[in-house]
């Protein structure tokens, strides 16, 4: 079954920042975290190579993540995908549309939260095929344009993991 | 002085959000909506009350400085009170 293949795996070691707006680099127990703000969107980009084992079932995009210190409230999360098949001109972001999902967050600030974005073959993961590179925009929709971010304080991300859906 | 504009609220809102999670200082059960509030609430608060809070101030200081500078006096009186500095 390909559904469920673990396709890519980040850290934010490996993430990029955006021109602006970015998510910033911070450390939690000796743990590399990207800190995103509460009050305004902020985003982290991943580049990555889709393997040639993917069979076109879409992509689901899983954010393990922690707050820094809320206890209550929603995170909102974007996931948007950028393909690179030799046509994109890399002087411009060529992100197909975000795709977004929320969750509450662990009652304990220390605690890991999942939140899964799913991506649909097709548009919504831009055209992307195996053996293909590409980036991953992930954002935090603190400003709340796509659902309820009531969490007070950053969101810091550990991992992202891409899997088959 | 008129209460801050909204986005002036929000700036103050945020900027204490990010201070504490910079020193991973937790706001309780709170969410972002409930430290707006009291942003709010101190804002229209100091508002409401400034001349009784400007009758707290003895003369000659309260004839002699000017509303800038009683301002000033009352946030280094509180900072003092919170940070110690």
């Amino acid at each position: 079954m390909a559904s469920g293949n673990v396709l890519a795996v980040f850290v934010p070691q490996n993430g990029e920042p955006p021109a602006s707006n970015y998510a910033t680099l911070d450390a939690r127990n000796a743990i590399m975290v990207a800190d995103f703000d509460a009050a305004a969107d902020e985003a982290i980009v991943f580049r990555g190579y889709l393997p040639g084992h993917y069979s076109g079932g879409g992509l689901t995009v899983k954010l393990y993540w922690m707050a820094t210190s809320a206890v209550a409230g929603a995170c909102r999360w974007q996931s948007a995908i950028e393909r690179d098949d030799g046509a994109l001109d890399h002087d411009a972001d060529g992100f197909a549309t975000a795709n977004s999902a929320g969750t509450t967050t662990s009652g304990t600030s220390g605690n890991t939260n999942t939140t899964t974005i799913t991506h649909a073959s097709g548009a919504e993961m831009d055209s992307l095929a195996a053996n293909e590179p590409f980036r991953l925009k992930i954002n935090r929709d603190a400003d709340g344009t796509s659902g309820t971010d009531d969490m007070a304080g950053d969101a810091e991300l550990l991992m992202v993991a891409i899997l088959e859906t | 002085m008129p209460v801050l504009p909204d986005n002036q609220r929000a700036a103050v809102s945020a900027d204490f959000q990010r201070d504490k999670s910079d020193v991973r200082e937790g706001f309780a059960a709170l969410t972002k909506a409930d430290i707006r509030a009291a942003v709010n609430a101190l804002d229209d608060y100091f508002d409401t009350n400034a001349s009784v809070i400007n009758l707290a101030i003895p003369q000659p200081a309260r004839g002699a400085l000017t509303a800038q500078q009683k301002l000033d006096l009352i946030l280094r009186v509180l900072r003092r009170r919170v940070r110690g500095d």
